[in-house]
């Protein structure tokens, strides 16, 4: 497996750490596998993301959600000089009805990149239920290259 | 069915609430809805555009309440989705407008086109399929 640069191990975790306000501090996701093959990221259960009253059923949404975001990363971390991304399309499938209170799981990664383009594919499973996957997507993003990346365009003016 | 009963279904549903929209129009085949931009729909910080994750979550909950704006504990239940994104979403309100192309007994398909300016001007759209058994 290649592994990355500490350097880009340091971006990883400072980008993570300054994301400020936004969904995916909401989310509140936690990095828990990272390389060029791919990342592994949990989000903790949270009420506010669930469709019942009784609050064990997340909402498509949020899984759709999650799968966008973890793209994101996937690609910053296996595509070199990617200046912006933008989603260009995105296709998700529910599994099963994500009924639950346990963390969730989500794995994704880039599996091909073009000089413009990004395509990426995920699953997402609960917290020690691998074999029940709840949610699969694929997407593809449009990357702008450039001189600035993407982690100098994030941490701009925020000294 | 009245919009007020449409919106109070909506309001107890917890992942509506955070996605914080009001139901303006529903029909027997359409719902439109607008969302109110909230620091917490943010996906690029620098720009403060939506999430597009919570563009498409919002586009799934109007086709959801155009399907089955009645629905009895939880909204109607999702199959998957395609979306496309057209433009970045601004800060500032989202309009969604919902129409099922096609109700059978036992799948619902619909379209969605998300705009901000005009209609003219999507965001995004997409195509969603719910399961009504």
């Amino acid at each position: 497996m290649p592994d990355l640069s500490q350097q880009k191990l340091d971006q990883i975790a400072q980008m993570w750490n300054m994301r400020g306000k936004g969904l995916i501090t909401q989310m509140a996701l936690k990095i828990e596998e990272v390389s060029t093959e791919g990342v592994l990221v949990r989000m903790p259960f949270n009420p506010d993301f669930c469709v019942d009253s009784d609050q064990t059923l997340l909402h498509g949404g949020i899984l759709t959600a999650l799968l966008d975001s973890v793209f994101g990363l996937a690609n910053f971390v296996a595509i070199e000089g990617v200046s912006t991304m933008a989603t260009l399309d995105l296709r998700v499938d529910y599994l099963r009805a994500a009924h639950s209170r346990a963390d969730v799981i989500v794995r994704a990664h880039c599996y091909r990149q073009t000089r413009h383009i990004a395509f990426n594919s995920g699953s997402i499973w609960f917290d020690n239920h691998v074999g029940d996957e709840i949610a699969r997507g694929t997407a593809s993003f449009a990357l702008t290259r450039g001189e600035t990346s993407l982690f100098e365009e994030m941490t701009r003016g925020k000294a | 069915m009245d919009l007020q009963a449409v919106s109070m279904n909506v309001f107890r549903v917890p992942f509506f609430r955070f996605l914080n929209f009001d139901i303006q129009e529903v029909g027997e085949f359409h719902a439109k809805a607008e969302m109110a931009f909230d620091s917490r729909h943010i996906g690029n910080p620098v720009m403060e555009h939506y999430h597009g994750g919570i563009i498409a979550s919002f586009m799934e909950a109007t086709a959801a309440i155009a399907v089955q704006p009645d629905f009895a504990e939880v909204p109607v239940k999702p199959i998957n989705l395609t979306v496309d994104y057209l433009r970045p979403g601004m800060k500032g309100p989202l309009t969604a407008h919902a129409t099922v192309t096609r109700k059978g007994s036992r799948i619902a398909s619909v379209r969605v086109l998300s705009w901000q300016a005009s209609p003219e001007k999507s965001v995004a759209e997409g195509l969603y399929h719910f399961l009504l058994v």
